[in-house]
C-alpha cells in the first residue's frame, strides 16, 4: 500500500495549486452570496425578486420557491447554484480522467512497470477526487460561515447545519456519481475524449432533468438523468433527505468506478 | 518454496544474490519468451517470438521502427496484453505473476513520461518508492556523477531539462534500484556522445556485477560493442538469432592481398572467394567462410601484405534490412 500512498501523494501534490485556487475562489464567491442576500434581506426584497423570476423558473423550482426567496435560501443556493455545480463537475471530471491522461503522457508506463498492481490507478483517482470533493463542499462551508459571522443580519435565521449537512452531502453525492461516469470513460479512452463525453452526457442529462420539471410528461426518460435523483430545492423546503435519491447516485458512482476497475485492468496501456 | 539460501544456490551470480526468497528453485533464464503473439485486428505486430535470455547475458534487440521491439519489451512489462504466447521473467509469468517479475526489473522506455512540473529529484524518489527494491542513495548519487546530472539539475524541474538531460534522468531511474534484470528501450537516443560513452562504462559494470541486460537500440556500432548476443526482428518476425561474433561471420569478410611483384590474376578461386578488384599488384577478395583455401591459392606468389577485414554487424544488419525493404 506504500506504493498507492505514493502515487495519492504525488496526484495531490500536483494538484493542490488547482484545489487550493478553486476552493478559495468558491469560498470567496459564496462570501459574496451571503453579502447579496444580506443587501436583500436588507432593503425587504424577497418579494420583488419572486416577482421577477420567469414562469419557467418557478416550475423548475416548484413549491420550494418560497423557501428559496429567503435569507436562508440565497444563502443556500450556493448547493443548487448551476453554475457553481457546472465549475464543481468540470473539477470532478479532470480528476476522474487522470489515469487517460497519465497513459497518453507515458507515465502510466513509468509506475505500472514497476511491481504496482494496475487497480492502484483507479483508486489513487477515486482518493483524490473524493478528497477533492469533499475538500471543496469543507470549503464552500467555511465561506458560508464567515459570511455569516461577517454579513449576516442579527434577525437574519441562519441555515440548519442539518440542512446545510443534507446539502452538501446531496451534492458531494452527485459529483461522486459524475467522476464515476468520467472516470469509467477515462479508463478506456484518451483524457480529450473521455472528458467530452463526460461534459456532453452530464450537460444532456441537466437538460432533461430541467425539461422534465416544467414538462412531467417527460418522466418516462427523465429517471435516466442522475440530476433527477438530485433534489436540493425539497431540502431548502424543509423536507427531510432522501436516501434512496442518495442510493441511486452513490449506485451509478460505484458502477462507473467497478467498470473502471475492469477497464483497466484488461486494456493495453499505450498511447 | 524454496528457502533464500536455496535460491541463492540455484541461481548464479547475481541473478541469484537479488531475487526474492520466493525464487524458484531452479535456475530459470532472465527472460522467457514462448510463442509470443500481439495482433491489433488484422495486424500483426509480433509473430510467435521465442527467445531465451540468460542470466548475465547482455542482449540486443534490433530491428527497424515498427518491427516489433517495443511491442516485445512491454508485453514483457505487462503494458500490453499478448494475443498468444507465454513470457517469464527470472520463472515468474510476466501476466499472472506480473508484480514479482516486475519486481527485478529496471525499465527505461523509448519514450520517457515524465511530469514536467516535478524536479528531477521527486521523479527519482517517488519512482524509487514504487520499487520493492530500496534505493541505495550512494549508489544513486554515483549514478549522478558519472551521468554528470548535479544536484543543481536534480533540484530543477523537468520542464526546464533538455531531451539529454532527461535520457540521463530516465537511466538514473531505471539503474537506482540496482535491478538484476535491465531492460533498456533505445537507452543512448538523445545523449551527446561523451555521455554514451559514460553509459557503455555504466553498462560494462553493471554486466561485470552480473545483471542481465536487454535492450533495443537503432545504433549497431553500440550494439556491437555492448552485447553478447542479438536478435534481429523484422515485420513482428525474428529473423536472426545470434551472438554478434557468429552474426559477423554471416557475410563475406574482406581480405586485400599486396604483391612484391607484378602477378596474375588468379585462375581458379575456391567457392565463396569472390575478386572485388585487381590490380598487378594488389587484389581485393570478399571471403565467405574459412580463409585456408585462399592462402593455400597464395603459396607461391610474391606476398608483401594480406589485411584481413572482420565483417561489421552492420553490414549482417543492413543485409536483413535490405531484404526488407525490397
Amino acid at each position: 500500500m506504500k506504493g498507492a500512498f505514493l502515487l495519492f501523494r504525488l496526484s495531490f501534490k500536483r494538484a493542490r495549486l488547482l484545489l487550493g485556487a478553486t476552493g478559495v475562489l468558491l469560498a470567496l464567491v459564496q462570501m459574496l452570496r451571503v453579502r447579496i442576500a444580506e443587501k436583500i434581506y436588507d432593503a425587504g426584497q424577497f418579494d420583488q425578486l419572486n416577482s421577477v423570476l420567469s414562469t419557467y423558473l418557478r416550475e423548475i423550482i416548484g413549491s420550494a420557491l418560497g423557501s428559496i426567496m429567503t435569507f436562508s435560501g440565497i444563502v443556500c443556493g450556493v448547493y443548487f447554484d448551476t453554475g457553481f455545480i457546472l465549475a464543481l463537475l468540470a473539477l470532478a471530471i479532470a480528476l476522474s480522467t487522470l489515469p487517460a491522461s497519465e497513459m497518453e503522457t507515458g507515465f502510466a508506463d513509468m509506475i505500472l512497470a514497476r511491481p504496482v498492481p494496475r487497480h492502484w490507478i483507479i483508486t489513487r483517482t477515486i482518493a483524490l477526487v473524493l478528497f477533492a470533493i469533499v475538500l471543496m463542499l469543507g470549503m464552500i462551508m467555511v465561506g458560508t460561515l464567515a459570511g455569516l459571522e461577517i454579513f449576516a443580519p442579527p434577525d437574519a435565521p441562519w441555515p440548519t447545519v442539518r440542512q446545510t449537512g443534507a446539502l452538501a452531502l446531496t451534492l458531494g453525492t452527485l459529483l461522486a456519481c459524475w467522476s464515476g461516469v468520467a472516470m469509467a470513460f477515462g479508463a478506456a479512452y484518451r483524457r480529450g475524449v473521455a472528458s467530452t463525453i463526460t461534459s456532453l452526457v452530464a450537460f444532456t442529462a441537466l437538460i432533461l432533468d430541467w425539461a422534465r420539471r416544467a414538462w412531467p410528461p417527460l418522466e418516462w426518460i427523465a429517471w435516466l438523468s442522475p440530476f433527477r435523483y438530485f433534489s436540493p430545492y425539497e431540502l431548502v423546503a424543509g423536507k427531510p433527505l432522501q436516501v434512496e435519491n442518495l442510493l441511486v447516485l452513490w449506485a451509478i458512482a460505484a458502477t462507473g468506478y467497478t467498470l473502471a476497475y475492469f477497464i483497466i485492468s484488461q486494456r493495453d496501456i499505450s498511447r | 518454496m524454496p528457502s533464500r539460501a536455496e535460491a541463492r544456490e540455484a541461481i548464479p551470480g547475481r541473478c541469484a544474490r537479488d531475487l526474492p526468497a520466493s525464487a524458484p528453485r531452479t535456475s530459470p533464464p532472465a527472460i522467457s519468451i514462448r510463442g509470443l503473439t500481439k495482433r491489433y485486428g488484422p495486424l500483426t505486430a509480433l509473430n510467435d517470438l521465442t527467445l531465451d535470455i540468460q542470466c548475465g547475458e547482455v542482449f540486443g534487440f534490433l530491428g527497424l521502427n515498427g518491427a516489433g521491439k517495443t511491442t516485445t519489451i512491454r508485453l514483457l512489462l505487462d503494458l500490453l496484453r499478448p494475443s498468444s504466447g507465454q513470457a517469464s521473467i527470472f520463472g515468474y509469468d510476466c501476466w499472472t505473476q506480473g508484480l514479482e517479475a516486475r519486481a527485478s526489473v529496471g525499465y527505461l522506455p523509448g519514450e520517457l513520461g515524465f511530469y514536467l512540473d516535478l524536479t528531477g529529484l521527486e521523479t527519482l524518489d517517488f519512482l524509487a518508492g514504487l520499487n520493492r527494491r530500496r534505493v541505495d542513495k550512494t549508489y544513486r548519487q554515483q549514478l549522478c556523477d558519472r551521468l554528470e546530472l548535479p544536484d543543481r539539475d536534480l533540484r530543477r524541474r523537468l520542464r526546464e531539462y533538455s531531451a539529454g538531460m532527461k535520457r540521463k534522468l530516465g537511466i538514473i531511474q531505471a539503474f537506482q534500484a540496482n535491478p538484476p534484470l535491465l531492460i533498456l528501450d533505445e537507452p543512448t537516443d538523445g545523449l551527446d556522445p561523451l555521455m554514451q560513452e559514460s553509459f557503455y562504462c555504466l553498462l560494462a559494470d553493471v554486466r561485470r556485477a552480473g545483471a542481465t541486460v536487454f535492450m533495443s537500440s537503432h545504433v549497431l556500432s553500440e550494439v556491437e560493442r555492448v552485447c553478447d548476443r542479438i536478435a534481429l526482428l523484422r515485420k513482428g518476425e525474428m529473423v536472426l538469432l545470434s551472438s554478434v561474433m557468429e552474426s559477423r561471420r554471416l557475410v563475406p569478410r574482406r581480405v586485400r592481398v599486396v604483391f612484391k611483384e607484378n602477378v596474375n590474376g588468379p585462375l581458379d578461386l575456391p567457392p565463396g572467394h569472390e575478386l572485388t578488384e585487381m590490380t598487378p599488384r594488389m587484389w581485393r577478395l570478399t571471403v565467405a567462410g574459412p580463409i585456408g583455401a585462399l592462402l593455400a591459392q597464395l603459396e607461391g606468389l610474391p606476398v608483401a601484405d594480406l589485411e584481413l577485414e572482420e565483417a561489421r554487424l552492420e553490414e549482417v544488419v543492413l543485409k536483413y534490412y535490405r531484404e526488407e525493404g525490397s
